[in-house]
């Protein structure tokens, strides 16, 4: 394998392909060089036949197991992109901190299944917490809509999850009950992260003292073996779906998977790339909401969100972009593949 | 700005049937030809995409390689569809010259 960017370019688009034309697109680069096209100009002409290639497929040989693989790889590029950044836009809509120009707010953070109870602790007094602006409303209500659309995302997954492990269970490859082994890893993950979190939800205080002008104290539990416990949640939580990604990919590589089960992947894909559209909506409006309130809020008493990782919001919306690009391209080849898959062998 | 993006819009498919409508070439050729004939630019990204849709579709088919290069030749239904695509290009064409001409009276 060469640096040449024209080789790598070549290298992006599908066997297939390069075994049919590769050399006479070298031939032709060749001469396009010579005549004094610049190559970086080739290249890109290149890269954007390459995905054009891949998500279209057009000139492909209609062999049977060339389809099957193109549809598990289109599967793999519809829901791959979400297991890569679900989790990152999750980590930075946490840590959500209250604030209000009248004093310290309690709790400090808003919860997604009740009402704004907030309290404003100034002058000694505890008193209703000023309203959020209209456009930490909307980030409020797009962060809301973020966690719903992640536990959907993982709920169509995990449909998925059960019917790939059921298809490896059924197949006749060698090392089943291995692979099978592997493709139990996400819910291993899941299930330590469940663990977790209950043992950290008993070990927290149920009440709070509140006393005079003094900030509310826990009553009972262990708050510090709690918090402890959070850290190591995050840990857990992060090792075990970067391994579960590697897992359930090793399986899907390795087992031969039933194109009736494929169709099954198909629908998930479209699904999963539909809710990260959805998602990549959500942020953007979270995004733009935090930004416009800090400008709302100099008109009055207010109050406003923060969260300890708004400043990644620039950069996981490209990420986002990016990530719901690739899903809708794999669910639109996915989809394709299928049709021809579905002809049989 | 504008001219220059209807420029960039001119149908792909009718310009590589057309090159190969005068005898067969391989893909440099098709490339230079469509430049001298439209001033449209391929690159071989772009070529090959066509290439391969036309010969899935059965309007061009390619001949024997002659080293790393290979010819392709139009079929007889690359030219009725591109026959047919052209008498359209012909009648919008005379019509839109027709109109400006009157605008222009």
């Amino acid at each position: 394998m060469t640096g040449d960017p024209v080789e790598l370019a070549l290298r992006c688009y599908p066997r297939w392909w390069r075994d049919r034309y590769a050399d006479e697109i070298r031939s032709v680069v060749g001469d396009l060089t010579e005549d004094g096209r610049p190559r970086w100009a080739v290249t890109l002409n290149l890269l954007r036949g390459a995905l054009r290639a891949r998500t279209g497929a057009v000139g492909m040989p209609p062999v049977y197991d060339l389809w099957c693989t193109r549809t598990r790889v289109a599967l793999a590029a519809a829901t791959l992109p979400w297991v890569l950044m679900g989790p990152l836009v999750l980590m930075v809509i946490g840590g959500q901190r209250l604030h209000s120009s009248a004093g310290r707010i309690f709790p400090g953070q808003l919860s997604i299944t009740g009402g704004s109870n907030q309290l404003v602790m100034g002058r000694g007094l505890l008193t209703p917490a000023p309203p959020l602006t209209l456009a930490g409303s909307v980030a409020w209500y797009a962060n809301v809509a973020m966690v719903v659309l992640f536990l959907l995302t993982l709920f169509v997954l995990f449909a998925g999850w059960t019917g790939f492990a059921g298809a490896i269970k059924r197949s006749a490859v060698p090392h089943r009950r291995r692979l099978s082994l592997l493709a139990w890893a996400p819910a291993l993950s899941v299930l330590a992260d469940f663990v977790l979190t209950v043992v950290q939800d008993v070990l927290m205080p149920h009440a709070w003292r509140t006393s005079g002008g003094r900030p509310p104290v826990p009553i009972g539990g262990h708050l510090a073996v709690a918090h402890a416990l959070g850290t190591a949640l995050v840990v857990v939580a992060l090792a075990g779906w970067l391994v579960s990604i590697v897992c359930a990919a090793v399986a899907a590589k390795r087992a031969d998977i039933s194109p009736l089960d494929l169709r099954f992947g198909k629908s998930v894909a479209l699904v999963v790339a539909t809710l990260l559209l959805l998602t990549l909506a959500a942020y953007t409006t979270w995004g733009i909401g935090l930004l416009v309130q800090s400008g709302q809020a100099v008109h009055g008493r207010f109050t406003t969100i923060s969260y300890s990782h708004q400043d990644l919001w620039p950069l996981v919306v490209v990420g986002l972009l990016l990530a719901a690009t690739m899903s809708a391209f794999g669910a639109s080849a996915a989809r394709r593949s299928w049709r021809v898959v579905s002809l049989g062998p | 700005m504008a001219s220059k993006r209807l420029g960039r819009t001119q149908d792909p498919t009718i310009l590589v049937l057309t090159s190969l409508s005068g005898g067969p070439k391989h893909g440099y050729a098709v490339i230079k030809d469509i430049e001298e004939m439209s001033g449209v630019s391929f690159g071989p990204g772009t070529l090959y995409g066509v290439l391969a849709r036309l010969e899935e579709e059965g309007m061009v088919e390619p001949l024997p390689a002659v080293g790393h290069r290979r010819p392709y030749r139009i079929t007889a239904q690359g030219a009725t569809v591109l026959r047919e695509r052209l008498e359209t290009n012909v009648k919008v064409a005379t019509i839109g010259f027709g109109r400006l001409g009157t605008l222009g009276a």
